[in-house]
């Protein structure tokens, strides 16, 4: 699977700059003011609280123009969907029109839960563009409520599939669609509210397009159009000819295939040449059994994810950005999964796996820029039904893990998934118990957790929580058995996670009473509690290296134990945690030369 | 408050005077008011070390101005009110106080991970901004309430004397305590509190700040609470410190009312009722755009208006509908974040100082950096090399070269050239005069859509509003934004440099009170929420009436937060204590079907919070005629500018304010200097002067081509 190159050399050169800054700039605006609304008005916490959806822009053509709005890991599936739409579609789309889709394979989908909302937009009885809102459904049916069947061995167990549909027919909703849709979810109550929250902000982005394209013509409106992706194609050419010509190898994976232990490889070749990049992911695992394989459009945005953190924040992502990048996927892999194979997972594990190992190799490129591994996450979500008879799932945000490192930062101790950068914000435990049946007991730092560095890795956390109530787990642990907080330019990799319960109805647990606990799958537990304690991230740089009063605070703050600052830091502490100097000079010298040595 | 009128040496009449003083940044402003007569102003530089010396230094020019000594100015003032800086700047320059945070058991981090909410999430390169308790000075205490607030373990002040011993270590000297569930009962905090008071007074830790979060912020949401609390904690002691001693000096030179303070909510308060909540002053400042707002509204009869105050690297957007400025929980300052009631600013970094550039692929950005006060804009002279907006507007025959803002700087028309021309005009192929139009009008799109985005978000339709731009650098793109928006007309006031003092003249003391409800509404009266209003109603009239305010001269209004259930957003309704379920219904629905274009015709509707706000009426500022124009209105200059991108270059007349008097009536294209800014109409716009002196501005049609 291979993207071919588009080089508009002089295009970008004959329109008005001024003109193209403007639009734009407009663009961003309007896909964010979709976003705004959608935040505001969704019902299920995931959007609500927690932004699990992107709003984005695609041409006429279905090329993504706009993804101002949105969390990383959606980057570059835009396009996907969209196309999908042109090829079921054809000439048959017209105005008042609204499409949606979720099916990976047959649709352009990332995954089930993903839903796409489409909506062309016409001026003067042309189609210039389609505002779009693609965003993850808080239950679409399948063998465990909340989306995440972890014990799913092909996709038919995942939810309901969605070609692309028309579900809005000249501004008409199909009603018979809509019900369908309901009553192929758990919580129809979400459902209808979300739906609708997306539609309206699709509504007012197309609105807000028409005007503008209208005001510039349609043939500048597409012209500029192109501008902005040829834009964005000069910025990124830049960036890979910064990068020196060569293959680097980069490589994370899976302790397990969420039945057995085994190691499934996920392997990256990146090819530098010239102002070109190829991303190759020859030699990654066989598809598996469980739901942690990865569809192409999935793949797509991860190696996108990867590719734009890697350089400044403010380089544009849009479908131009990454012309010049070929991906080469293989068939029947984990990264490209064959039908039926189940892909609910994909958007977390593998992109984490995928994003890291493409950072490993662009690490040895630009050391600099090197990014430390974050801490893939081990909690499970939680399902019941409340008194009212409703499905309720409980996301353990709280058990999120620790971020790697990077020149300058320490890991976040605790933050959202990384393949959403923190842009998946935590939930306030006060609001989970006035949500759902539990009581949130702890939610703190852990000792050691983060990777040794110049630039320690985040700590991870111990989150602990009571279920009042039997409820349904759904375990998706990754971390649990290897170390995947990889350190970079010789900092140390983050602690692993562990995730128990524990019965706690006739007395308090011991830490014995928790697991070993499966790392996949849906199982059953009486009211209980649930401990989390989450991965570490990657150090950055030497330990040695890390101010020594830095390392003292640590200490005081009890995220690094006074034996860890020795042994790890070469920092020696008096009585009362200040530094002691002369002691910290020597054992600092005797290490580097120790370590010297041993090259 | 009564007026009063007084009498110095000489004769002139003191009558109802009032002081507005508004230290920022930079300067100092200082408004007086006489009987609404006359209106005076000082600007002076700001003393950041002691802004206090800044305002001294701002009365004493104004009573030099007035012939009357300081002490005699302060004793016939009526009404002195201060809207400052002290509270931002201790946070943004982290001068605060050393805090220790006492939370529950198993939550001491929740101020740190900060829910993991990041701005850009792109940038995962960038720290964050640093915590401002230490963990280590973050302890627990023993206690825990369940969701509803009952215990399910009892406080032990055993706990706390752990705490306070390693506090002391430590030089704690403000203290900030906020328990978990807490906005569902009091009781623990108040168990601490009094615990707290009485560690023994030789102890001096224990004589430091204590601020509690159900007093501070009681609302749910662990990380929202505690975060305001702490803040509260760091500010308290430098805040409370320098108004205190501000307060005492004033008094001291015959100052006989209390002074009276901005709040983040856009009304007054006393100092000695803020003691205990200095994080209310967060917003002290721009938040007297309100008072501002209130009396152009005097002169535009919709009531609707989007104020847009733009200066040297930023722009504050505030809306009033039908006499309304809406107020929300939120408030970021510097990477903090609060949950107190504040005026809805939007603010974008936007203004005279924004820095434009080309990226390494020759696309055109206008800010959000800015160049700063020094070196400034090219044009200044200062050592700035990077192109700024008001290079461009330079360029662009809008403002002219020679003497700039009061005379401070010099503008340079060639540095300015040089600048662009390096910059951006060379990088993209165009002339200079192209690329600084360029600079232009992207930095008026970015001002367009901060305001665009203020009434988009409310489902409100700018065409039904009047822009008022304001600042020093408003009314230069006003009619040109306005004119995008669709907007009929603008405000432009005659003080628009001196808007946020001149509105600290008029604003009501206003208190706010809130209480976290959590119930159905059809459940929500059986469950007490009278009860709850009348308890917050008399809180708040115990308040007002401890200002003086007696009871013809306050009112009480009432709100609720309601939402579908699920949502996570609530909307801001208002109601009286008589409401039925239906009309609450009604008006909740008619809110959530303007704004986001639906509603859920069965859906079920909750209750979130209940809301009192006590105002004290000050006597609205009656502001006098301005002198008629007695001979028509004679341009100055003419000159060459560029207008916007329907008029592009025209000969423009340009008038000196000074001349102009109540009557007068122009047509675009033209400039009129004024002494605190530049207002610029263009060929189609008409400007009259209203009788109060301010200049209202009917928009030309914005052609369809």
């Amino acid at each position: 699977m291979t993207t071919t190159a588009n080089p508009a050399s002089g295009q970008l050169n004959s329109l008005d700059p001024i003109t193209l800054a403007l639009f734009q700039n407009r663009l961003d605006y309007i896909a964010k003011q979709m976003g705004w609304v959608m935040t505001r008005t969704a019902r299920s916490p995931i959007f609500n609280q927690s932004h699990d959806f992107s709003c984005f822009l695609a041409d006429g053509n279905g090329r993504l123009v706009s993804q101002a709005d949105g969390i990383p890991i959606h980057t570059g599936g835009g396009g996907f969907a969209v196309r999908a739409v042109l090829a079921a579609f054809g000439d048959d789309i017209s105005p008042g029109d609204v499409f949606i889709l979720s099916d990976p394979y047959e649709a352009g989908g990332n995954h089930l839960p993903d839903w796409v909302i489409a909506r062309p937009v016409f001026v003067d009885g042309e189609r210039v563009a389609f505002a779009c809102n693609r965003a993850h459904q808080s239950d679409i049916g399948g063998g465990a409520a909340g989306t995440y069947n972890s014990s799913a061995t092909d996709i038919f167990q995942e939810g309901i599939r969605l070609p692309a549909m028309r579900l809005i027919e000249r501004d008409q909703l199909r009603d018979d669609l809509w019900q369908l849709l309901l009553l192929n979810s758990r919580t129809p109550h979400y459902l209808d509210g979300d739906l609708r929250a997306m539609i309206g902000s699709t509504r007012m982005g197309a609105e807000m397009i028409a005007e503008r394209v209208g005001s510039l013509g349609l043939e500048a409106g597409a012209a500029y159009m192109d501008g902005i992706m040829d834009h964005a194609d000069v910025r990124f050419r830049q960036a890979v000819s910064a990068l020196p010509d060569g293959t680097y190898h980069g490589e994370d994976g899976f302790d397990d295939d969420c039945f057995e232990p085994m190691d499934i490889p996920i392997k990256v070749s990146i090819t530098v040449k010239g102002d070109r990049m190829t991303v190759d992911w020859t030699g990654s695992g066989p598809q598996i059994k469980g739901f942690k394989n990865s569809s192409l459009a999935n793949t797509f945005s991860a190696v996108y994810t990867a590719l734009s953190s890697f350089f400044d924040a403010d380089m544009p992502r849009n479908e131009g950005t990454f012309r010049c990048v070929d991906i080469i996927a293989p068939k029947g892999t984990i990264v490209n999964s064959n039908p039926p194979a189940p892909v609910t997972m994909c958007t977390v594990f593998p992109s984490h796996q995928m994003i890291q190992a493409c950072w490993r190799a662009l690490a040895q490129m630009d050391s600099e820029r090197a990014c430390a591994g974050w801490g893939p996450n081990a909690y499970p979500t939680s399902a019941g039904t409340d008194e009212h008879g409703r499905t309720y799932v409980v996301y353990h945000w709280g058990g999120n893990s620790g971020a790697g490192a990077v020149n300058g930062r320490d890991g976040f101790n605790q933050i959202g998934p990384m393949i959403t950068f923190g842009g998946l914000v935590l939930p306030n435990a006060e609001m989970q118990e006035q949500l759902f049946p539990v009581r949130v007991i702890r939610q703190e730092f852990r000792l050691d957790g983060g990777g040794a560095g110049q630039y320690r890795g985040g700590t991870g956390v111990e989150y602990e929580v009571e279920h009042f109530d039997a409820a349904h787990y759904s375990f998706r642990a990754e971390g649990v058995r290897e170390e995947r907080g990889y350190g970079v330019n010789g900092g140390a990799n983050g602690k692993r996670a562990t995730v128990g319960i524990a019965d706690t109805r006739e007395q308090d647990a011991t830490p014995s009473d928790y697991g070993p606990t499966p790392t996949y799958g849906v199982h059953a537990y009486p009211p209980g509690r649930l401990k989390v304690v989450s991965s570490g991230g990657g150090g950055w740089g030497n330990p040695y290296d890390r101010d020594a009063r830095l390392v003292a605070r640590d200490v005081q703050d009890g995220l690094v134990s006074v034996d860890d600052a020795r042994d790890l830091y070469g920092v020696e502490l008096t009585p009362k945690l200040a530094v002691d100097e002369t002691q910290t000079a020597t054992r600092r010298t005797r290490m580097s030369q120790a370590a010297h040595k041993s090259n | 408050m009564s007026t009063q009128t007084s009498e110095d040496e000489s004769g002139t009449q003191l009558h109802d005077l009032r002081i507005g003083a508004d230290v920022g940044g930079t300067f100092t402003d200082l408004i007086i008011s006489i009987g609404g007569a006359s209106l005076h102003v000082a600007k002076v530089p700001s003393v950041p070390e002691d802004p206090g010396v800044g305002v001294m230094n701002a009365l004493a020019a104004a009573a030099n101005d007035l012939g009357v000594s300081t002490g005699k100015l302060l004793s016939a003032c009526t009404l002195f009110v201060h809207g400052s800086t002290v509270a931002t700047n201790t946070v943004l320059e982290r001068k605060g106080a050393t805090v220790g945070l006492l939370t529950t058991m198993g939550f001491r981090d929740t101020l740190e991970v900060r829910r993991g909410i990041r701005d850009n999430p792109w940038d995962h390169r960038a720290p964050y901004a640093p915590v401002l308790v230490p963990r280590y000075l973050r302890l627990p205490l023993a206690g825990r309430l369940d969701k509803s607030g009952n215990e399910i373990e009892p406080p032990d002040s055993q706990s706390l004397h752990q705490a306070m011993a390693e506090f002391k270590a430590h030089g704690v000297d403000s203290i900030a305590v906020s328990l978990f569930n807490s906005y569902a009962d009091s009781a623990h905090e108040a168990f601490y509190a009094s615990a707290l008071s009485r560690v023994g007074d030789d102890d001096p830790t224990a004589r430091a700040w204590v601020s509690l979060s159900h007093d501070v912020a009681p609302l749910l949401g662990e990380y929202e609470r505690t975060a305001t609390t702490v803040l509260n904690a760091y500010i308290a002691p430098r805040t409370v410190g320098y108004l205190t001693s501000l307060d005492n000096q004033l008094r001291e030179l015959g100052l006989t009312q209390p002074m009276l303070l901005i709040q983040n909510n856009g009304g007054c308060v006393s100092a000695s009722q803020v003691a205990h909540k200095p994080a209310t002053l967060l917003l002290s400042g721009p938040a007297a755009g309100v008072g501002a707002l209130e009396i152009a509204r005097g002169a535009v009869a919709s009531g609707n208006l989007l104020s847009l105050e733009i200066g040297g690297t930023s722009a504050d957007v505030m809306l009033m509908e039908a006499g309304r400025v809406p107020v929300s929980d939120q408030l970021s300052v510097g990477g903090y974040d609060t949950a107190l009631p504040s005026v809805d600013i939007h603010t974008i970094g936007a203004g005279g100082g924004t820095i434009a550039k080309v990226d390494e692929a020759g696309l055109l950005l206008v800010g959000p950096e800015g160049a700063g006060a020094r070196p400034g804009p090219a044009a200044y002279g200062l050592g700035g090399t990077e192109p700024t907006v008001t290079d461009a507007l330079l360029i662009l025959g809008r403002l002219k070269p020679g003497p700039y803002a009061g005379g401070s700087v010099v503008l340079d028309e060639h540095k300015a050239r040089d600048a662009i021309e390096t910059r951006v005009a060379r990088p993209l192929n165009l002339s200079v005069e192209e690329a600084a139009v360029g600079i232009v009008r992207l930095l008026e799109q970015n001002l367009l859509q901060a305001v665009e985005q203020m009434t988009l978000e409310r489902g409100l339709d700018p065409r039904r509003f009047t822009l008022v731009p304001a600042g020093g650098a408003g009314p230069m793109h006003g009619a040109a934004i306005g004119r995008q928006l669709g907007c009929p007309a603008l405000y432009v006031p005659r003080l628009s440099g001196a808007f946020c003092a001149l509105g600290m003249l008029n604003t009501d003391v206003r208190h706010d009170l809130m209480r976290t409800f959590f119930h159905p509404l059809p459940e929500a009266f059986a469950q007490g929420l009278e009860a709850v209003f009348a308890e917050l109603a008399h809180q708040a009239e115990t308040l007002l009436g401890a200002d003086g305010f007696g009871a013809g001269s306050r009112r009480v209004e009432y709100e609720l937060d309601l939402r579908y259930i699920g949502q996570q957003w609530s909307i801001r309704v208002q109601t009286s204590p008589g409401d039925s379920e239906d009309t609450i219904r009604m008006r909740f629905e008619q809110v959530h079907e303007s704004r986001y274009r639906h509603i859920q015709p069965d859906g079920i509707i909750e209750v979130t919070a209940a809301y009192v706000i006590g105002y004290g009426i000050i006597d609205k500022l009656r502001l006098a005629r301005h002198p008629e124009n007695l001979a028509p209105p004679r341009p100055v200059a003419t000159r060459k500018l560029y207008m916007d991108a329907e008029h592009g270059w025209v000969e423009a007349d340009i008038y000196d304010g000074d001349g102009l008097g109540e009557g007068t009536a122009l047509s675009g294209p033209a400039i009129i200097e004024e002494r605190t800014t530049t207002i610029c109409i263009a060929p189609g716009d008409t400007l009259n002067v209203d009788r109060l002196g301010n200049y209202q501005v009917t928009l030309g049609r914005k052609s369809t081509s």
